[in-house]
């Protein structure tokens, strides 16, 4: 009788800790959803500035139709996407091809001083950070799930529930944190 | 570490339990000793007039009551700091929320945004406080709102990377939840701090009416109670730990990647005014860096770390360097090159293009030439008034230059100049939207506007601006009192743009009794007006004197 009772208290407390560990689990993922969800948004809000951008640098650079060109089709290819792999792959051609276009700006002075120029430069600045920043969020929760799904004992339960690994998002690294920007 | 802030917000912090059962701790302790002296001075001969001596300790059944009382008034006292605790907070520190206009504000409002993006999407509002002090702040209550804050001297002089790092040390206090407990902490008595230099004005105001004793014997008690509690926010500063700036500049680090930035903002709030002075002196736990310069600050014994709340600025800078792989010279000279940039050069309108003139044919004559802005203003002018730009021979109607229609069609502005009776236009000036005169160049800006407009320093000053400033200087060192007063003319008073339907007048006046800059200002809405030249002055005789300092 006695060995019945010591068995269902442990199966009882078994059953405590797979409860604790799922809930972890399902914590961890919740964080790194809401972490895509994040990215997502800002990419949007990137993808909304530049038809404006273009807009404006347009009545400035008429020479430079092509550059201009290939960022509108860059956009096209990013919002298009919808994979991970091939996002990540866009949104860096992306960015490629935004550079270019403020490093040839930096040839025409008037489109320089334009205010709605300079406002939209603000924008863009705090859009790329708010990229990385997501991004970085994102990576680091999705390091948070990958660790915990992979290490023992947490790893049984999470492969009975079929919580899975999940890929990081890298970005070309925008390095100076000033974004593929130009100093105006 | 986690520092996600949906888990950080489940587990409330201990701090604050502690805190209340302090506060309770400290109503018992008072009560108990009122109740003390009461029993033995007061009750004495009714209560036991057969006893020899006055001291008497109170009962069991008398302390039960007392702790009853302490309970209730305790919970009154932190339910009453407690309830819309940030507006009290910021109300106290006089900060405002942020103008959508300005384009300084508008990039601070864009870095809490970025950093909120870093901690995972916590809702974060920007605010800033008007003074040249160096300082930034943090602030949440119990409904999870909270507010970074930071004084418009610190957005004017750092660098973006630099704001960055600021907001991100403090965005750091609100995800790790230390923040919580240090509002209310630091509020449950400093925010009496404030009450009680009220009461002392009135207590100072009304000692001489002999007929208010009864009053006066409540306010002594009340004032006495203050003082107390003065000496208890002293106390309570034991539970605010030194390390947490530590942890929150390290948080900071991990949320923007960037410590040597950090690093520079601290040095270069160390080396300025940190705001020692203000209200906000007593909430100093508050804020990135003491506002109050102390000595205990600065050091690091067992009693300094029990009772400062900041630790030395000196240590979270190496901290941080070590992060960066940087050290003192490096930092030094490398916070002296960013924040001293260039100043962007003197706006110069009409050098870069002269300005179109025009012959306005009116009365059987042609008059002029006249400018654009000027021309609009005749009177008598009309859409189908015959108009002849100057250096070319065709007559046009008015309405059939596209550049003239142009600017009809721009002059929405209702403001018109005092002097010039033009119509004036917004231009942004040192990142705030003022009003210009485009013939006279006065501009007309509003009263916080000013304050702010003097405090940037985005834009160069030209010669005439710095002889000026030194002629002015020179002239006057000392303020006379009545020989320096302005002579007031009420026929030439100025009509302020903003009140011209009340017919609101300027008041020629000096925009400080230290500057000899002589402004006109509205007595109804505090509207400024500046004439040419006079606020680029102004803003090299301040910035003179604080280099000076």
């Amino acid at each position: 009788m006695t060995v019945l009772w010591i068995i269902l208290g442990l199966a009882l407390l078994v059953l405590i800790w797979a409860v604790a560990i799922f809930n972890t689990l399902v914590q961890l993922r919740e964080n790194v959803k809401n972490g895509w969800s994040q990215i997502d948004v800002q990419l949007k809000r990137r993808h909304d500035l530049i038809p404006n951008l273009v807009e404006i640098a347009k009545g400035y650079m008429g020479h430079e139709k092509s550059t201009l060109e290939n960022v509108i089709k860059a956009r096209q290819q990013a919002i298009n996407a919808d994979n991970i792999k091939d996002r990540q792959a866009a949104e860096n051609f992306l960015t490629g091809t935004l550079r270019s276009l403020f490093a040839v700006s930096e040839n025409y002075p008037n489109l320089k001083a334009d205010t709605q120029m300079r406002q939209l430069h603000e924008e863009i600045v705090s859009t790329e950070n708010k990229i990385t920043f997501a991004r970085q969020y994102y990576n680091d929760e999705v390091n948070r799930l990958n660790t915990t799904v992979q290490s023992f004992p947490d790893t049984i339960i999470a492969s009975a529930f079929h919580f899975e690994k999940r890929e990081f998002f890298e970005l070309e690294d925008t390095s100076e944190k000033t974004a593929p920007a130009v100093k105006f | 570490m986690p520092y996600s802030f949906t888990q950080i917000e489940k587990d409330k912090t201990r701090v604050i339990g502690f805190v209340f059962l302090f506060l309770i701790a400290f109503y018992f302790g008072v009560f108990w000793l009122i109740a003390l002296l009461v029993k033995n001075f007061v009750l004495y001969e009714y209560t036991s007039p057969g006893r020899s001596g006055p001291l008497f300790l109170l009962n069991f059944h008398d302390s039960l009551i007392i702790f009853a009382l302490a309970i209730l008034v305790g919970y009154v006292h932190w339910t009453c700091t407690v309830s819309g605790l940030v507006g009290k907070i910021s109300g106290v520190l006089k900060a405002e929320p942020l103008n959508p206009g300005d384009h300084y504000h508008q990039r601070l409002q864009n870095i809490i945004n970025e950093v909120s993006v870093a901690t995972g999407g916590k809702k974060i509002e920007g605010m800033v406080i008007p003074t040249t002090a160096m300082n930034a702040f943090a602030l949440t209550d119990f409904k999870g709102r909270a507010i970074i804050g930071v004084t418009e001297g610190l957005l004017a002089r750092l660098t973006r990377p630099q704001l960055e790092a600021v907001v991100g040390h403090e965005a750091a206090h609100i995800v790790a939840g230390d923040c919580l407990a240090t509002t209310v902490t630091t509020s449950i008595f400093a925010l009496y701090g404030g009450l009680l230099k009220g009461l002392e004005r009135i207590f100072s105001e009304t000692r001489s009416s002999r007929d208010k004793g009864g009053v006066m014997a409540l306010l002594l008690c009340i004032y006495i109670l203050l003082w107390v509690t003065r000496g208890m926010s002293q106390l309570v500063r034991m539970f605010i730990s030194r390390q947490r700036e530590y942890r929150a500049d390290a948080v900071a680090v991990r949320l923007t990647r960037d410590p040597l930035s950090l690093a520079e903002a601290l040095y270069a709030i160390d080396c300025r005014w940190r705001g020692a002075g203000l209200a906000a002196e007593e909430l100093e736990s508050i804020f990135i860096v003491n506002p109050a310069y102390s000595a205990l600050d600065e050091k690091t014994s067992l009693f300094a770390d029990m009772f400062s709340t900041h630790p030395p600025v000196k240590e979270r800078l190496n901290v941080l360097l070590e992060m960066a792989h940087a050290d003192m010279e490096n930092l030094i000279q490398s916070a002296g090159d960013k924040n001293s940039q260039p100043r962007s050069p003197v706006p110069q309108p009409d050098a870069a293009q002269p300005a179109a003139q025009w012959m306005v044919h009116r009365n059987g004559l042609w008059e002029g030439p006249f400018d654009l802005a000027r021309l609009l203003t005749i009177e008598g002018m009309r859409p189908e008034t015959w108009v002849q730009r100057v250096g070319t021979t065709d007559m046009k109607m008015a309405y059939e230059d596209p550049e003239i229609i142009k600017a009809i069609n721009k002059k929405t502005g209702s403001y018109h100049c005092p002097k010039c009776a033009i119509s004036l236009t917004t231009v942004i000036y040192e990142g705030v939207e003022v009003l210009e005169c485009s013939f006279c160049r006065g501009v007309l800006v509003a009263e916080k506007d000013a304050t702010r407009i003097i405090i940037r320093e985005e834009v160069g000053f030209s010669e005439e601006v710095t002889r000026l400033a030194a002629r002015i200087v020179e002239q006057k060192k000392i303020w006379q009192w009545g020989k320096d007063a302005i002579k007031r003319d009420p026929g030439a008073l100025l009509t302020c743009p903003r009140c011209e339907a009340h017919k609101g007048k300027m008041i020629p006046m000096f925009y400080t009794a230290a500057y000899h800059v002589e402004i006109d200002k509205c007595l109804y809405c505090g509207s400024i007006w500046f004439d040419k030249n006079e606020l680029e002055v102004l803003q090299c005789l301040i910035e003179h004197q604080t280099e000076q300092k």
